[in-house]
């Protein structure tokens, strides 16, 4: 689809002053953009630079130090910090194809006009509009090592042993994963019935004539022109799944044994617990960073596919 | 009778009446008051505070209620740029921390005095709880703490007439309370410590759950932190007291393994476990359930005094900046006198506290409530104080607890485990502190 502006009028004269109106128009945003995202990030720099308490009365520099601990194997820092990284790039990694692939089947089945679209559609839907915190309790209280629904499942019908999901390494996973795919494919699945609805029938019917099997008509047509929303879908998911936070806190408390803490809630331990600003604020950057290369790299992919190369 | 003299007998009437300290007579002032009693609670402070205004008239008290989580994250700001409020509640958890950091003003002994606050009025262990290198840093207005509930009907079932205060009668109890699924008591051939149907006490894997291995530790004079306030909590005494927790579990079998907060407190409701030890805050809710069942002090688990754990919050008088109007202080600690009387503090019990002075749990109104239990060794709680890293110490702590008790490791490795990340991490605090 292309956008065709209306041509705007020749100018008369070239002028040789940069127009002022757009910059005023940009201004507010700019303004705000400065004062609550540069200034703050400057500062959150500094403050990692320092050894720094709001209430200290010196706040010496330390330069590199709180940078240095992170990949000092002796400091605690060193080993949750990458302990809790490792945890939330194997989250990213388990939960980001099961959002797409269940978003994508979710999508395909809704998408046909089926008896009672409407209400799967918002059986799905819904429970993205819950808070972390219900989520959270709701799946901590469906794989309760004693008395969630799963494990009664278990010993009640299959007379099977319980198994104690929440304090075991591993398997506290479980619960976390299956939530977040609950919780947030919704979202996910209603950007591709969107994107189904955009894609031609006229495609479909000449495959017909073709004389191709569904799979087919799916790998050929489908899956190709869902593309740039599978992208969009992919680029989002993997930054939400990042920032993994409210889940695992309210589910297993980053426990057992911080196998399940996440990045995000072992800086807010480091700050908020154990009053280390400085320490928390060196990592918040080394996380930012290892964030912005993601994104770098999709964005990479992404400017590829838009000029056709994928 | 002359005027003089009506006011002299007046003045003897209140010094034998025990108020007899100097009543805020400065100017007018407004005192801004920061407190994170936000839920059910917050009426009733509400309500105090229009007591105290209304029977103050040169003293106006505005109050803020905010959630506990903003304050701690506000107050070092609010005092670096010298905008603290005039009175702030702190709680047990953070108040070394902002004592150490030098949020929190010290209150001299004269200052206390000239209030007419009386530290021996309240439990001794409760005031200690913002006393911070031999000085005073607050006043208790609230408190809760770790008790044990105990179902009564399952007990009697059982055959258990005493509610056990020793190692020795918990562990009998305990054992006369259990049977598994095939109706086989702990001893039995065949007993399956697995499938348990009733149990004696609830332990699980959470901080609440840790909290009664604290008291353990306690009670075996041990302790969390050593003199020099690095971690000490795998002491001898404590590996010992532990252990008697975990042997619950794994070698007495009258506990269950694996499990969490939520399903001890049903299984509680349920009647299947005699004896639940948690925060009393779960007195309103067996209330409401019409349960049989009592509130009893933590059982002596360990061989050198009572102990349990204990949350407190405390009003403090933030540090201010220079050229602070002495009158303010003079009000706020005027103020603070009068919420942590025994008239306001039987009020305050509505919101859920434990008494914070004897005077107060003597109350008639208390008599043959299920709480009244615990009153007799409210002077044996201690909060988690004293050292100004509770994080690093606590959060290693209640790990070390989860670890031990889900038998991932033995109690001592464990501990052990739990004190070198604690005192690593105190360690580099130290470094802030200085």
């Amino acid at each position: 689809m292309s956008l065709s502006l209306p041509r705007a009028a020749a100018p008369r004269r070239r002028s040789t002053r940069p127009p002022l109106v757009p910059y005023l128009y940009l201004l507010p945003f700019a303004l705000l953009f400065l004062v609550f995202v540069v200034y703050p990030v400057g500062y959150g720099f500094y403050v990692s630079l320092h050894r720094w308490d709001l209430l200290a009365e010196t706040r010496p520099f330390v330069g590199l130090e709180y940078y240095r601990n992170l990949f000092d194997p002796s400091t605690p820092q060193a080993q949750f910090f990458w302990n809790s990284m490792r945890n939330t790039a194997l989250f990213t990694l388990v939960s980001v194809p099961l959002l797409i692939g269940t978003a994508l089947g979710l999508a395909l089945l809704l998408y046909r006009p089926i008896f009672g679209r409407a209400f799967f559609r918002a059986v799905f839907f819904l429970p993205g509009i819950l808070t972390v915190s219900v989520m959270g309790i709701l799946w901590r209280w469906m794989f309760d090592n004693q008395i969630g629904l799963v494990n009664a499942v278990r010993t009640d019908l299959l007379d099977l042993p319980p198994v104690p999901f929440l304090s075991t390494e591993g398997l506290a996973w479980l619960p976390i994963v299956v939530g977040t795919v609950w919780w947030t494919v919704g979202f996910n699945m209603t950007l591709y019935l969107a994107a189904l609805g955009n894609i031609s029938q006229s495609y479909y019917e000449a495959a017909e004539i073709d004389g191709a099997t569904s799979w087919a008509k799916f790998r050929f047509i489908t899956w190709p022109l869902l593309g740039p929303v599978t992208l969009f879908v992919f680029v989002t998911t993997v930054l939400a799944s990042f920032q993994l936070f409210g889940q695992t806190l309210v589910i297993t408390a980053g426990g057992p044994n911080r196998t399940t803490q996440s990045a995000i809630q072992y800086i807010t331990e480091e700050a908020f617990s154990n009053n280390q600003f400085s320490s928390a604020a060196a990592m918040s950057f080394v996380f930012g960073l290892v964030m912005l290369i993601f994104t770098f790299l999709q964005f990479r992919i992404m400017a590829k596919d838009a000029r056709g190369e994928s | 009778m002359t005027a003089s003299l009506s006011r002299t007998v007046l003045l003897a009437l209140l010094a034998l009446g025990g108020a007899a300290h100097a009543q805020y007579t400065g100017p007018k002032v407004t005192l801004t008051y920061l407190h994170g009693f936000t839920g059910a609670d917050r009426p009733v402070m509400e309500r105090l505070i229009q007591q105290f205004n209304a029977t103050h008239p040169n003293i106006q008290v505005r109050a803020q209620a905010q959630p506990w989580g903003t304050t701690w994250q506000q107050l070092p700001a609010l005092v670096a740029s010298g905008r603290a409020p005039d009175v702030v509640v702190i709680n047990e958890d953070q108040i070394t921390n902002f004592i150490a950091r030098g949020a929190v003003s010290p209150l001299t002994d004269a200052e206390l005095k000239a209030a007419g606050i009386n530290k021996a009025r309240f439990y001794g262990p409760l005031f200690k709880t913002a006393d911070y290198e031999g000085r005073s840093y607050g006043v208790p207005i609230s408190s809760v703490a770790y008790v044990t509930f105990y179902n009564k009907d399952l007990m009697k079932k059982m055959g258990i007439t005493k509610v056990p205060t020793t190692r020795a009668e918990l562990l009998a109890a305990a054992r006369a309370c259990t049977t598994d699924k095939n109706g086989r008591k702990p001893g039995q051939a065949g007993f399956d410590p697995k499938n348990l149907d009733t149990w004696g006490i609830s332990l699980y894997n959470n901080w609440v759950g840790s909290r009664l291995a604290y008291a353990a530790i306690l009670q075996n004079g041990g302790s969390l932190v050593d003199k020099t306030l690095n971690a000490s909590f795998n002491s001898p005494q404590a590996v010992e007291a532990v252990q008697f927790l975990v042997d619950l579990v794994q070698k007495h079998g009258v506990a269950r393994p694996n499990s969490t907060e939520e399903a001890e407190l049903a299984a509680f409701s349920q009647g299947k476990v005699c004896f639940f030890p948690s925060g009393q805050w779960y007195l309103d809710r067996f209330e409401g359930q019409k349960m049989n069942f009592g509130v009893a002090f933590v059982p002596r688990i360990g061989s050198k005094q009572d102990a349990a754990w204990g949350g407190s919050s405390h009003l403090t008088l933030p540090r201010q900046r220079p050229g602070y109007d002495a009158n303010k202080r003079r009000a706020a600690l005027e103020f603070i006198n009068w919420m942590t009387q025994p008239a306001q503090n039987l009020t305050w019990t509505e919101a859920g506290s434990l008494p914070t002075m004897p005077a107060v749990a003597n109350d008639k109104k208390f008599e043959g409530r299920p709480i009244s239990g615990v009153f007799e060794k409210l002077g044996s709680i201690y909060a988690t104080s004293g050292f100004p890293w509770s994080g690093q110490v606590l959060g290693p702590f209640d790990n070390a607890w989860a670890n031990a008790y889900s038998g991932k490791m033995s109690v001592k490795a464990a501990l052990d485990a739990g004190v070198s990340e604690a005192n690593k991490q105190i360690q580099q605090a130290r470094k802030t502190f200085q």
